[in-house]
């Protein structure tokens, strides 16, 4: 994390994005967003149902292509990967958090946890290892064994949360952690996702809840697919970063590039 | 993902579906197992036929007339007389011939030892002494007075007390002809355990079989003939020669059908053909029983294709956490593979089991068709392929967008 005002390289940037699905008539889930994710910024996106919250969360996750306009992550524009390059992609550089948690039902916390090393061939001993560091830093350095239904719903937002750092990626994705949590849990799965910004994780956030959003650095507001506004929250610990990090322009039919 | 990686999580996967896992490999087991099963019953026919009579060659050959059945597979003698007196004498005279003797069959209704009666069974054959020229005697000898007859092991066992060399036989034939013969001599079983029971007498005797020739006489004629040579190497130039006079020169050439096949076979030929024989029936029984196979690899294919739509959502968060469409499908068709090996590798066993417990029961041999179980492993692993390829492509094509939202 840099500190101290000093530019920062951008984890993820989008550029006039738009992503039309086709359906009666066309319809623009996410139509021309531009902004930019900087290496260990905080960001939460929020909006009605239907603002694009999840188009935009599966584009910079990797698992969509935008429509037209430009997505890079860590410097990769996604339009132009094919299928398996944008699933690379996904293994090494994304960490994806969901609400329902998604874990494999009959794999360990452990064998969850280094699932994504699974697809890229490490090797099984160090894996372990792996898991069990991750585990330790969620809280559950003595749940390694156990599986998805012996745990609490925290408990196991905690495991995917282990999961999404196993690759050590660039971004994590996290889309309604606290959506099937209790208050009191939800609030203790946001301190660990506070804490491991703090530790230098750049988070982006998707939450209908202002309580939760506001554990980021920035909220990013969307409506009809448009970016309504950005708010930039005075917490006094990265301000700076967060100016540096999150810019954003209004989109102009002019600008509009187009991904090969 | 490496293959190890993928062999782990897919037979995770089969391990926690155990009953549904096995019942899918049933299918694939019986129909391994059933053709396995009658490989080794055709095998064991076989050997239990052929290897009684590979034991002693013996230079001799049949000359007789064979056609094709008008359904099925295989071949059938046809026992109409066409050989002539004239045939045997101009085969007598070929260089390796070292005699010709005739074998007229002879229609016997009942054989009599004393107070004991045995009805039909023996197949009576009218011949020349010569015949036994290389034929083993268990005791006695070849006939020498017309009133005499040989026997073979198969007939002397018919009766209670076997009979032996001076036993005198009643003979009744189909025509109400009736005769006593003394038993000259016992002799060995030709085909081993298949022979059947045979008597033979003297032709000059007992034989009036008569055809009119395409030169206007007439004269006797056989059904078939044994052609003898002195030595076994002598069989091969012998039997060019009889071949050759038979489709040239003679009588029975004029004489037989159209579709009729004049043969000079060695045992070695017969045993042969009986092998192509008994072979294409055991093929054409595996390929029956290799329907079950069929019916349990769709049996795979749609029990992957469940199990795909049940894992759609894990797909999802495979493809999530990094999987390409190349790892998904891997997993799956690994998994199917595993269940077609697993499949063949038991029915194999079960299929040798059977087999095993079938040839012990029919007194056969045992044969190991090692080639039949290659093919049933490499069959497996086909089925497993196949059948869980279009799975596999589904679950490859699994949008993760979609299949993270599936509840």
């Amino acid at each position: 994390m840099t500190l101290n005002g000093e530019p920062t390289t951008a984890a993820v940037t989008a550029a006039n994005v738009r992503r039309t699905y086709r359906l009666a008539e066309p319809v623009h889930a996410v139509d021309g967003i531009s902004l930019s994710l900087g290496d260990g910024s905080f960001t939460a996106v929020m909006g009605p149902s239907g603002s694009g919250k999840s188009t935009l969360m599966n584009l910079i996750g990797c698992l969509d292509t935008p429509t037209a306009g430009r997505v890079t992550v860590s410097g990769e524009a996604i339009g132009a990967l094919s299928d398996a390059e944008r699933a690379r992609l996904r293994g090494t550089e994304i960490g994806f958090v969901f609400q329902t948690f998604n874990l494999m039902p009959r794999l360990t916390a452990a064998e969850n946890v280094t699932l994504p090393l699974v697809f890229h061939d490490a090797v099984e001993a160090s894996r372990h290892e792996r898991a069990e560091q991750l585990l330790e830093r969620v809280g559950l350095g003595d749940r390694l064994e156990h599986t998805p239904s012996e745990l609490s719903g925290g408990q196991r937002q905690r495991v995917a949360i282990a999961r999404a750092l196993a690759n050590d990626p660039t971004l994590v994705l996290a889309d309604e952690p606290t959506g099937n949590l209790d208050t009191e849990t939800g609030a203790e799965v946001m301190d660990l996702f506070a804490e491991l910004n703090r530790a230098g994780t750049t988070i982006l956030l998707v939450s209908h809840e202002r309580q939760v959003a506001e554990y980021a650095d920035h909220i990013v507001h969307l409506v009809d697919g448009y970016l309504e506004e950005i708010e930039h929250l005075g917490a006094p610990r990265d301000v700076a970063v967060g100016h540096q990090a999150l810019t954003a322009t209004q989109p102009s039919d002019e600008e509009v590039q187009t991904d090969p | 993902m490496n293959l190890r990686e993928s062999l782990r999580i897919s037979w995770r996967s089969i391990r926690s579906h155990k009953l549904r896992s096995t019942l899918t490999t049933i299918g694939v087991i019986i129909g391994i197992a059933a053709v396995i099963t009658f490989m080794v019953l055709g095998g064991g026919f076989t050997e239990s036929v052929v290897g009684d009579i590979e034991a002693e060659q013996e230079p001799v050959m049949t000359v007789q007339t064979q056609t094709e059945p008008e359904a099925g597979v295989g071949i059938m003698l046809v026992e109409t007389p066409i050989y002539t007196e004239r045939d045997v004498e101009a085969l007598e005279a070929i260089d390796d011939v070292e005699f010709v003797a005739p074998d007229g069959s002879l229609e016997l209704a009942q054989t009599d030892l004393g107070d004991e009666q045995v009805t039909g069974v023996i197949g009576a054959q009218a011949t020349t002494a010569d015949r036994f020229e290389h034929s083993t005697f268990v005791e006695g000898e070849p006939f020498e007075g017309e009133d005499e007859a040989v026997i073979n092991e198969q007939t002397s066992q018919l009766f209670d007390d076997n009979v032996s060399a001076g036993d005198e036989l009643s003979l009744t034939f189909e025509d109400g002809e009736t005769a006593d013969v003394t038993v000259s001599g016992v002799v060995e079983a030709e085909l081993g355990e298949q022979t059947p029971p045979q008597l033979f007498v003297p032709v000059d005797s007992y034989y009036t079989t008569t055809v009119e020739t395409p030169r206007g006489e007439e004269t006797r004629a056989y059904p078939s003939l044994v052609v003898g040579t002195e030595r076994i190497d002598d069989v091969d130039p012998a039997q060019e020669a009889v071949t050759e006079y038979l489709e040239d020169d003679s009588d029975a050439a004029e004489l037989k059908q159209d579709d009729h096949e004049m043969q000079a076979q060695t045992v070695e030929d017969t045993i042969e053909q009986f092998t192509d024989i008994v072979d294409q029936l055991t093929v054409f029984i595996g390929a029956v029983a290799a329907i079950a196979l069929v019916v349990g690899s769709i049996g795979i294919a749609n029990i992957m294709i469940v199990s795909v739509t049940e894992r759609t959502r894990q797909i999802g968060i495979m493809k999530a956490v990094g999987a390409t469409k190349r790892d998904v499908m891997q997993l799956f068709l690994v998994e199917s593979v595993i269940l077609g090996v697993i499949g063949s590798i038991v029915g194999v066993a079960a299929g040798l089991g059977a087999g095993y417990l079938g040839v012990w029961l029919l007194e056969w041999p045992m044969a190991y068709p090692l080639d039949w179980v290659v093919i049933a492993i490499v069959v497996g692993i086909g089925v497993g392929v196949v059948s869980g390829l279009y799975p596999a492509w589904r679950g490859a094509r699994v949008d993760p967008i979609e299949a993270l939202r599936h509840e």
